[in-house]
């Protein structure tokens, strides 16, 4: 496991730990697009590139490349040829698209069999969803 | 068959090829007929037990031993005895003052000057670099050194040979934790400025599962497997559940190891490419990793 906390990217910071949960490629997509969700990285600025990833993280160049390429595919990075990786124009929206549709499947499911499992009924998942916090 | 030879021959174009390769020494066979091609510019990662033929292999893929049977080919030409080939390719071993073998009572900077002169490609200001980098008394004897410092000096040859094809055998085996991320920091930078070729066998699997862009499973002689790390790390799970529902999501699948405890058990799967077990039961579902998929594949003295 990798703790890191280096400066790139002009100064701006990457603070994320990869874990064994995931595939390293999942998670090197995942973090870039919180990063950009959050501001870290802003719409027309430069990712960091694959080589910086593999280092910073540890891992093989081609596995950060796996990563970063996924969201070439998905329109939210573009490449500008020898300079490097760009986050899209509306990329953020993309992300925020992308992430309601799979919400349920990712947490909405996991929910509701947990809560099956644990004999919660509707009502009392409903209360605690809007209860106040 | 004659299409398998085309197709062993366009591989062989480029990279280290081997045929059914074998080694034994008497009776005892300890390489049987390995195929192996190692293409160019990737990180390999080699594990297996002790006595799974991790270093004959290397041994043989370099001509430092020559094999019982089986071809080597670099970019189609034989390796053994062949300088040019010889030339593109470094296997720096462990260091081993106690076997006895020469060299070991050279000091640090004269073994160096030596291997200077073998080694075409050798980079005299990375090796010097190195070594104030790794804090090695180059005036030291080597068969003073510790075992780290044994470690450090083949890790430092190996970097500064500067051969295209490098192998390692077990480089960090010697080194504390600290200087074991610098040699993971080190192979990186290599790595991405040169692209040059790496064959890394080691026993601390779980810090160099992210860095071998493949992986080669040995066992008893044999390659088990030569896969890319991270798509079979994606292919294989542990589940665990009621003993029915674990059985019945294991049937379509490869069970590598299976636990069982009251009416509860666990499966660890290799699925075949883009095939997920059914989510429909109540299973917990985990990924795995590279340790422990070597365990469930090498370790059956444990079940």
């Amino acid at each position: 496991m990798n703790h890191v906390t280096v400066s790139g990217n002009g100064g701006r910071k990457m603070h994320q730990i990869l874990t064994q949960e995931k595939s390293i490629y999942i998670q090197i997509h995942e973090m870039i697009e919180n990063d950009i969700l959050r501001d870290i990285i802003l719409e027309e600025e430069r990712v960091p590139s694959t080589n910086e990833l593999a280092k910073l993280y540890s891992i093989n160049p081609a596995t950060a490349a796996k990563g970063v390429n996924l969201l070439v595919d998905e329109g939210i990075l573009y490449k500008k040829r020898g300079i490097g990786m760009f986050v899209d124009r509306g990329a953020k929206e993309k992300i925020r698209a992308k992430r309601k549709e799979s919400f349920y499947r990712d947490y909405v499911s996991a929910l509701l069999c947990e809560a099956r499992r644990l004999g919660i009924t509707k009502e009392e998942l409903k209360e605690m969803l809007f209860q106040e916090r | 068959m004659e299409e398998r030879m085309d197709v062993q021959n366009n591989v062989c174009k480029e990279g280290i090829c081997c045929r059914g390769i074998g080694k034994h020494y008497g009776s005892r066979e300890v390489l049987k007929g390995v195929d192996l091609t190692l293409e160019k510019g990737k990180i390999y990662g080699l594990i297996g037990r002790n006595g799974a033929g991790k270093t004959t292999l290397l041994s043989i893929l370099s001509a430092q031993n020559p094999a019982s049977y089986g071809e080597v080919l670099l970019d189609g030409q034989p390796v053994w005895e062949n300088q040019a080939a010889l030339n593109r390719i470094c296997f720096s071993r462990e260091l081993n003052p106690a076997s006895g073998l020469g060299g070991t009572h050279m000091k640090v900077k004269e073994y160096l000057k030596l291997a200077g002169m073998y080694l075409p490609g050798w980079d005299k200001a990375m090796a010097e670099e190195l070594a104030v980098r790794f804090g090695l008394d180059t005036g030291k004897k080597i068969e003073k050194l510790s075992k780290g410092m044994l470690s450090m000096v083949s890790i430092l040859v190996a970097m500064a040979s500067k051969a295209e094809y490098t192998f390692l055998d077990e480089p960090v085996a010697g080194l504390d934790v600290v200087a074991r991320e610098q040699f993971y920091r080190l192979l990186l930078e290599e790595y991405e400025t040169t692209g040059r070729t790496f064959v890394i066998s080691t026993h601390i699997i779980g810090e160099m599962e992210n860095l071998m862009e493949e992986v080669l499973i040995m066992k008893d002689g044999s390659l088990l497997l030569k896969e890319n790390t991270q798509e079979l790390l994606d292919r294989c799970i542990y589940i665990s559940g009621r003993k029915d529902d674990v059985e019945a999501a294991s049937r379509e699948h490869t069970v590598l190891c299976r636990e069982m405890l009251g009416r509860g058990a666990g499966a660890m799967l290799l699925l075949k490419p883009q095939e997920l077990p059914d989510p429909g039961a109540d299973l917990t579902v985990q990924s795995v990793n590279l340790q422990k998929l070597f365990v469930a594949m090498c370790g059956e003295e444990l079940t």
